[in-house]
Order: structure tokens, then C-alpha cells, then sequence
């Protein structure tokens, strides 16, 4: 009899635990409209956000409104968007490449998007200043092209179907990061365009660029994949016990990974596409789900998506307003908490 | 039927496994027996899908292996590898919930709770999988592979295992083999291969043979339990002895040559 209320009990406990996840979310978002170098009272928040549905609850400045809608919400739905998917996709990495260390930046799929979203911009940029709509879509898979590229690399490389892959797929990525990094470098330095943002921005990440007209695309192209994704958890679940096993359970093995890798590539590639590499999101998240609620996927997987939200928002608050009226890069503020944690999966990992 | 006909198996320059028959029959236990490198495990691997023949057919029940997709392989045969490590915290009764993954069965609460029983498993459901020891996790693999198959079906299904008692004290190795006895009466063949010829002797109805990828006998096990031929086989004095309280056969082998003729002079 203890079985069935085991297992009835982890279906609750998924459920509460993604509502919570989602409550914390909404929590963090609501914090984050009011902060910043405009400080607007969340009751004013509230009455803005709802005008536009035909609600009129409180009388409003048009400056703050203004503020919040043209620059803080697309930036605050941004960083849901790229923090959501950088989480997911880091999960699906670890899971598929059953390796905890396993990471979007650290494996270098994202300085090769970054890379070729760099060489796409200095190629082409009669494309990027005359067509303006064009530039939105084509940067983006551009990028996923450069993410795909280096993710079967690393694969290639790193993957090894019958031993412990821990070491050796780490130091694939070191190696992809090392040209990825070597080359933007050299384009960026060749490339005298003002259309190409610095190279801070590329590598560490910045959600300022923010607006309207980039989050559908944006939208579009990291919650498809990350649906993707969810509805792979399963297989993701068998694959973590050796992909012989996985075949054996009656998995198509070739077909999950590939569909795997094509997904993550696509939402790491849009993330760097639109605001840079912004490290350790897809280390740190995963890890706080199972440590916390245990490795099925099913759960992993959605939380890491919500977590990744949460994470990415309070550490793009802290950027804004830790040095009012100046902002830190991203990515200082996420290595900041995830090397150290890095480094303490790496001294678990030797015990 | 599990049919392997005229299978072969080659590297570039070797051959691991020379052309090979073997027909496994639903509700039959067949032991497959060999020293290592005979090409036990690249048999198994070939039967089991996992790799495919240089030349030769493997078919489940008439069906050629390599027209069957992996779903559809896994609904007929179940397969327990001698190794299988999990990376992540995952608890033990997720792990065998795993073997329903491509089944999807109407019960499979009291599936998972009768295979579990069956492995004596039941108090580590909550723990996790990566602090059992050896011979649990071998327990809770055996398991997850037998919740695959234990929805009963009209056609006839196989489990394929390698070496599933290797990590296991003597107590839990006739354990594992009283379960594999169980599935003969759910029309279910195994195929296992075995280190231990005394629990090929208790449990198997037929006895494959191997050396150098070579098959020197294949069929019942009576037959196959000769001195000469498994002394040939593992090159190595073996001897057998009858016992009367349970009438079975016993394997003696040692490396003290004379001692061992001694014994048989006295005989």
C-alpha cells in the first residue's frame, strides 16, 4: 500500500512544486517592474499593466507607464524568455550528454552562436541595417546554425558511448570555447561597424537590447523547442541509464538525440542571438531541481524552465540597480554565482 | 521463437563469432556457457539488437530483427546488461517504472509493486539508485527488465540477460534463477548467459557451448554436461558428480591435476 501513495504523492509534489515555482516567477517579475533607476510603487505597476485591458484602477504618471512598458516589461518578458530557456536547455544537455557538468557556455555552444551571429553581422550588414525584419529572423537561426555546429561537434568529440564521458566532454568545450572566443575576437577587431555591439556584450551577456518587436520571434523560437523538449523528458529519463539501455526500453536513440541537440542548439542559439552568452544559467538551475526534487526528467525539465526564469530576473534586478544609474553586464552577476558553484560540483564529483 | 540462423559476426580482420544457429523457444530456459572472450557477449549483443550481423538473420517470432523498430523490439524482449550505471539521483522505483517506458501497460502500479517483490526490492523503492551496492542495483536492473515483460500477452516474448547473478551471494543467485523459472509459465524464453556451470546444471533446459566463437554443443543440458567436453570447452579439469539427496549434477573443477585423477581413478 506504500506504493501507490508514493507515487500518487509525486504527482502532487510535481504539481505543487512547478505552482510554487511559477507563484516565486510572478513574485520576481512584479519586484522587478517596480525596481530600477525609475522607481514606480507596485500599486502604480498594477494600474499600468492593466490599463491596456480596459481596467482603470489608479491614476498614473504617463513617464512611469512609458518606463514600464517600453522598457522594462519587454526586458523583464526577455529575460524570462532567454533564463527559461537557458535552464531548459542546460537540463536536456546534462540528460542527454549524462554528464552534470554539462553546459551551454561551458561546452561552448554558446560562443559558437555567439560567433556566428558576429560573422553574420559583419557579412551582411547592408542586411541588418536595410531590413530590419529580416535581421530578426536571420540572426537568430544564424546563431542556432553556429550553436548546432559546435553542439555536434562537442559531441563528436566528447561523447563516448561506452566509458564515463565526464572529463573528455568538458575538454572539448574548452577547446571549441577557446577558437569560438579567439574568432569573434579577431572579427570584432577587423569589423569597424557601429551596428556590432562590443564584445562584453557577446561575452557576458546583456538584456538591455530588449524590445517589443524582437520578443515574438524570440517567443517563438525558445518555447517550441522547449515544448520539444518537455515531450522528450521521458526518453530523457531512460537515456540516463546508457543509451544501450535506452534502446533496449524500446527508445530510438538516434532520433531523440538528434531531435535533443537540434532543440537545445535552437533556444541556446536565439538566447545568444538576442542578448549574448550569459554563463552558468544552464549549470546552476538543473542542479537545484534535482538536488531539491530528484532527477526525473518530467520535473527537471519544466522547473528548470520556471527556475531559469526566476534566476535570470533577479540577477538582471541586481544588475540594474546595484549601481543606479550605471548597469553591470549579466553574466558578471550569473558567474558570479555560478563559478563558485561549479567548483563545488567539481569537488563533489572527485569524492 | 528466437531464431538466430548462420550469424556471423567479423571485425576487419577477425572473426569474433563464427556462423551460428540458435533457436530459443518461449518458456525455455537456455544457459549460454563459455570462457571469456569465446564470444558469449557479442552473441548476446547480435541477438539482442544491439548490434547488427556481418551476415546471418535474427528473427522474433518470424520477424527479422532489423525490419522491428526499437518499440516494437522492446514489447517482445526484454534485455538485463551486465553493467548499467545511472548519473543522476534517481530513486530505485523510478528506475524500474523505467521499464515500462515503450509498454505502457493499464496496471503498471501493480506491475512495478510484483516485480519489485519478486527481486526483494521493495524497502529500497525510496532510496536512490547510485547509493545501492552491487548486488542491490543488480536486483533493482533485474527488476526494471522484468516489469517490461510481465503484462501478460498472447504472443510469445524472451528476456535476454548477461550474467545477472555475477554481483549476487548464493542465496540471491537462486533467487534470480527461481524468478527466471517463473517466466516460463508466463510464455516467456530466456537466454542467459551464466559463468557459474552449477546454475546452469539446477536451471537450464538446454546449454549453448562456446569457444573462440565457436559453438561446440548447443542443446539440452543433460547432454551438454559431459567432462570431456567441458574440459575441452574451458580448458580446465572439470569434474562432475551426481548427488543423490537432490539428483542433480554437481561441477567440480579444480587446478590440482592430481588430485583430480585420483578422484576420477577412484570413481
Amino acid at each position: 500500500m506504500i506504493a501507490p501513495t508514493l507515487t500518487f504523492s509525486k504527482q502532487r509534489l510535481s504539481q505543487w512544486v512547478l505552482v510554487s515555482l511559477g507563484a516565486i516567477l510572478v513574485g520576481v517579475l512584479l519586484l522587478s517592474l517596480t525596481k530600477g533607476a525609475y522607481p514606480i510603487s507596485l500599486s502604480q505597476v498594477i494600474a499600468a499593466l492593466v490599463e491596456p485591458l480596459g481596467y482603470h484602477l489608479e491614476a498614473f504618471e504617463v513617464m512611469s507607464a512609458n518606463v514600464l512598458l517600453q522598457i522594462r516589461l519587454p526586458r523583464i518578458l526577455l529575460a524570462v524568455l532567454v533564463g527559461g530557456g537557458l535552464g531548459i536547455a542546460g537540463a536536456a544537455m546534462q540528460g542527454l550528454f549524462r554528464n552534470p557538468l554539462v553546459e551551454p557556455g561551458l561546452i561552448g555552444v554558446s560562443s559558437g552562436s555567439a560567433l556566428f551571429a558576429v560573422v553574420f553581422l559583419v557579412v551582411f550588414p547592408g542586411i541588418a541595417s536595410s531590413f530590419p525584419i529580416l535581421e530578426r529572423v536571420s540572426l537568430p537561426l544564424f546563431s542556432f546554425l553556429g550553436g548546432l555546429i559546435s553542439v555536434f561537434a562537442v559531441y563528436h568529440l566528447g561523447a563516448n558511448k561506452e566509458s564515463e564521458n565526464t572529463a573528455t566532454i568538458i575538454l572539448a568545450g574548452v577547446a571549441i570555447n577557446a577558437l569560438a572566443g579567439a574568432l569573434i575576437g579577431l572579427t570584432l577587431f577587423y569589423a569597424d561597424d557601429t551596428a556590432l555591439r562590443s564584445f562584453t556584450f557577446w561575452s557576458l551577456g546583456d538584456l538591455s537590447g530588449a524590445s517589443w518587436n524582437k520578443l515574438p520571434i524570440a517567443a517563438g523560437l525558445i518555447c517550441i523547442p522547449s515544448i520539444v523538449l518537455l515531450r522528450g523528458s521521458k526518453n530523457l529519463n531512460a537515456l540516463a541509464l546508457g543509451e544501450k539501455e535506452a534502446f533496449y526500453m524500446g527508445v530510438n536513440v538516434n532520433r531523440t538525440k538528434v531531435i535533443l541537440l537540434v532543440s537545445t542548439a535552437l533556444i541556446v542559439g536565439v538566447a545568444v542571438s538576442l542578448t549574448g552568452m550569459i554563463g552558468f544559467v544552464g549549470l546552476i538551475v538543473p542542479h537545484l531541481m534535482r538536488i531539491s526534487f530528484g532527477a526525473d526528467h518530467r520535473l527537471v525539465l519544466p522547473g528548470s524552465f520556471l527556475l531559469g526564469a526566476i534566476l535570470l530576473n533577479f540577477s538582471d534586478l541586481l544588475a540594474r540597480t546595484i549601481a543606479i544609474p550605471a548597469e553591470m553586464p549579466i553574466g558578471v552577476i550569473t558567474s558570479l554565482l555560478g563559478a563558485p558553484f561549479f567548483m563545488g560540483l567539481i569537488y563533489n564529483l572527485k569524492k | 521463437m528466437l531464431t538466430a540462423s548462420n550469424i556471423q559476426f567479423r571485425t576487419r580482420n577477425r572473426t569474433i563469432l563464427d556462423s551460428t544457429n540458435l533457436e530459443v523457444a518461449s518458456g525455455q530456459i537456455i544457459a549460454i556457457l563459455g570462457p571469456n572472450g569465446a564470444g558469449k557477449t557479442t552473441l548476446f549483443k547480435l541477438l539482442s539488437g544491439e548490434s547488427a550481423c556481418s551476415c546471418g538473420v535474427v528473427s522474433y517470432n518470424g520477424m527479422n530483427i532489423s525490419k522491428l523498430k526499437a518499440k516494437e523490439l522492446a514489447e517482445v524482449r526484454a534485455v538485463m546488461s551486465q553493467h548499467s550505471s545511472v548519473n543522476f539521483p534517481f530513486t530505485v522505483r523510478e528506475v524500474v517504472e523505467l521499464g515500462l517506458i515503450s509498454i505502457q501497460p493499464a496496471n503498471s502500479k501493480k506491475i512495478i509493486d510484483e516485480v519489485m517483490a519478486l527481486a526483494q526490492i521493495e524497502h529500497l523503492q525510496g532510496q536512490e539508485y547510485y547509493q545501492l551496492s552491487g548486488g542491490e542495483k543488480q536486483r533493482v536492473q533485474l527488476s526494471r527488465v522484468l516489469a517490461q515483460v510481465w503484462e501478460r500477452k498472447p504472443y510469445s516474448r524472451y528476456v535476454l540477460l548477461d550474467e545477472p547473478t555475477s554481483s549476487l551471494d548464493i542465496a540471491q543467485q537462486h533467487a534470480v534463477l527461481e524468478i527466471l523459472l517463473q517466466l516460463k509459465s508466463r510464455n516467456i524464453g530466456v537466454l542467459v548467459i551464466l559463468h557459474d556451470l552449477n546454475l546452469a546444471a539446477q536451471y537450464a533446459d538446454n546449454i549453448l557451448l562456446l569457444k573462440s566463437g565457436k559453438i561446440c554443443y548447443c542443446g539440452p543440458m543433460k547432454g551438454g554436461m559431459d567432462e570431456c567436453l567441458l574440459e575441452t570447452v574451458f580448458d580446465h579439469p572439470i569434474r562432475l558428480i551426481h548427488c543423490a539427496i537432490t539428483n542433480q549434477l554437481i561441477v567440480h573443477s579444480s587446478n590440482k591435476s592430481k588430485m583430480y585423477f585420483s578422484t576420477r581413478m577412484m570413481q
